[in-house]
């Protein structure tokens, strides 16, 4: 299914490539931990989680440092999905998703092994409803 | 256990005194986290009411209680003739006793987090019934603590106060003492190499903005200005350290970068560390214009960032891709720190526009000041600095663009960069008119920014605007 079909194409803007390139697969992965929150912020919820396991995964967290172009790609969709979710999460759910990234960015610094992202962000849209 | 009175004037006869955000100041100050306040009115013509501050609503409430016990009515307490031990100043009041009873003279009210637990539409009133009259409420706050009474007491009453070169003096220490709370709180890992370059100093023009926009409206409240102000400092110096790593910088105000001192993993992991953090305390605000304003420029400075390194290939560029970077890189954050400090403070839609272009102007025109600083032979920084880097720069580009010099400017930039050619670079900027082109360009968005904040009521903040605004682009450093 496109972008445009599931009317998030215009969060999509400059990240094209990456939507081909995986960031389709992990939106899809997410969509099936949102189903307690209502319709119509499922896509756009699903697509913030999708972003931040992206930006994360492009800038290298907790592994060898991207070069510079992947991690501004990476900071974008931090970015994006920051802004995803002032105008669409709750307050909850805002802070949920930001403590997760404090905590895995925390245990990267610290030189620890964490856990998979997912497992992170999945708890974060579960505590935030 | 904290025992104290609130002491206030009433100016008509009945009259609904709004205290809610007294009472909030009173938890702020007395460092109340978890607990309860007790009000009680210590007037028998004084009662206490939890509803809704809407005026028409406020005198429908009058209405009401004029209806239930009117005045003038023939009360026997008014009756002077049949009671004794009366005061000289007894006044003809029995319709006030009478609507006391209608209300409570007692209240209650949660705290949790340090602040009162109020529903959205919910304010707190002492209703005056007998006034214009002195008046005192006694309060206790009991419940869990901070352990030691909070430092931003003091700061907090001089920056509410009217005086303001006291205030902006109190609220540039709320910030420090909010960005060191802040980092005290944070993992060591983190912690260290963010208090390293936020102890480096820095101008902290972000924050003043948020401060200074923040006594605008209504609703003023130091702390939580601070609060924002404070997390604004953290995400700007988040994207510096991510821009440090891509710009390869190993200095930033004269310490070493988190990337240069503790390596490109830690830098990002710093980074990505205060972005959220940042953002969350935001969230936690609990203001979503401020939230979306803050998250907007957010993501214009990241695109910015990309576009900036994307432009390097065509170096040193053109005017408009320039203006194109900067508007992103540097002018959204001051936009955005103006508006967010008004939107806090519930200022008016079109004062918080008018803000946001004054802070848009007033960033596009710093940048151009710090283009002109790296060849400033005063600066304390090494002349040449962006040259070297390659760091888009206005004074290059109009260097470039001189039909004199533009020749040997251009070839000396598309090929590689050691000491002779950045000196070389650096001495023909200084001899084309590229920097007074810059200084009076950047001049003219300072005067354009000033002249946004014609239409907003200021109060005694204009000069502090405009100084700031004006020394923003006339330094060497």
């Amino acid at each position: 299914m496109t972008a445009q079909a599931l009317q998030i194409d215009r969060e999509l803007e400059r990240l094209d490539g990456l939507w081909e390139d995986g960031l389709q697969d992990t939106y899809k992965s997410y969509m099936d931990f949102v189903g307690a929150y209502e319709p119509a912020e499922r896509p756009r919820l699903a697509l913030a989680a999708a972003l931040i396991e992206s930006g994360l995964r492009l800038q290298g967290l907790g592994g060898p440092a991207a070069a510079a172009a992947p991690l501004l790609m990476g900071d974008l969709c931090l970015a994006r999905a920051s802004r995803l979710l002032a105008d669409h999460a709750s307050q909850t759910l805002q802070v949920a998703f930001a403590r997760a990234i404090e905590k895995m960015s925390a245990n990267a610094a610290s030189g620890e092994a964490g856990g998979p992202v997912r497992d992170f962000l999945v708890l974060a849209l579960e505590s935030g409803r | 256990m904290i025992a104290q009175r609130l002491r206030f004037k009433t100016s008509s006869p009945t009259q609904f005194v709004d205290i809610t955000e007294k009472l909030r100041e009173e938890v702020r100050k007395s460092g109340l986290r978890m607990g309860r306040i007790h009000l009680q009115s210590l007037h028998t013509t004084v009662g206490l009411a939890v509803n809704e501050n809407e005026p028409l609503l406020l005198r429908d409430f009058e209405s009401l209680l004029e209806r239930l016990a009117p005045t003038g009515v023939g009360y026997e307490h008014d009756d002077f003739a049949r009671r004794f031990k009366i005061a000289l100043d007894e006044p003809i009041n029995g319709h006030a006793h009478c609507r006391q009873l209608l209300l409570t003279g007692f209240a209650t009210l949660l705290v949790e987090n340090g602040d009162l637990v109020l529903g959205r539409w919910q304010s707190v009133f002492a209703v005056e019934l007998d006034g214009p009259r002195t008046r005192e409420l006694a309060i206790q706050l009991d419940g869990d603590f901070d352990k030691a009474p909070s430092p931003l007491a003091g700061e907090v009453a001089r920056s509410a106060g009217g005086d303001a070169h006291a205030s902006t003096a109190a609220d540039r220490k709320l910030v420090e003492l909010e960005l060191t709370r802040q980092l005290l709180a944070d993992p060591d890992p983190v912690a260290v190499p963010m208090r390293r370059l936020v102890e480096a100093g820095g101008k902290r023009l972000r924050p003043r903005l948020v401060q200074l926009t923040a006594h605008i409206g209504p609703r003023h409240d130091p702390l939580r200005a601070a609060a924002l102000a404070a997390a604004v400092e953290l995400l700007h110096n988040a994207t510096l350290i991510h821009d440090d790593y891509v710009d390869e910088s190993t200095h930033r105000r004269g310490r070493p970068t988190v990337a240069a001192a503790e390596g490109p993993e830690r830098a990002i992991a710093v980074g990505d560390f205060y972005f959220a953090k940042a953002t969350r305390l935001i969230a936690e605000i609990g203001n979503n214009d401020v939230t979306s304003t803050i998250a907007d420029a957010l993501e214009a400075i990241c695109a910015a960032q990309i576009d900036d390194v994307g432009l390097r290939g065509a170096y040193p560029g053109d005017h408009a891709s320039y203006l194109k970077v900067v508007r992103g890189k540097t002018a959204a954050l001051f936009a955005a720190s103006c508006a967010s400090g008004a939107q806090l403070s519930e200022a008016k839609a079109d004062e918080v526009e008018a803000l946001r272009r004054y802070g848009d102007l007033l960033g596009v025109a710093f940048q151009m000041a710090d283009d002109m600083v790296d060849f400033s032979p005063n600066s304390g920084k090494p002349v040449g600095l962006d040259i070297r880097q390659r760091v888009l720069s206005l004074p290059l580009i109009y260097a470039a663009e001189d039909k004199e010099v533009g020749p040997e400017v251009r070839r000396l930039l598309a090929g590689s960069l050691g000491d002779a050619e950045v000196n070389r670079v650096t001495e023909l900027v200084r001899s084309s008119d590229a920097l007074k082109r810059v200084g009076d360009e950047a001049r003219a968005l300072v005067e354009g920014a000033l002249r946004e904040l014609e239409a907003i009521e200021l109060d005694g903040l204009r000069p502090t605007l405009v100084g700031l605004a004006r020394s923003a682009v006339d330094r060497d450093s």
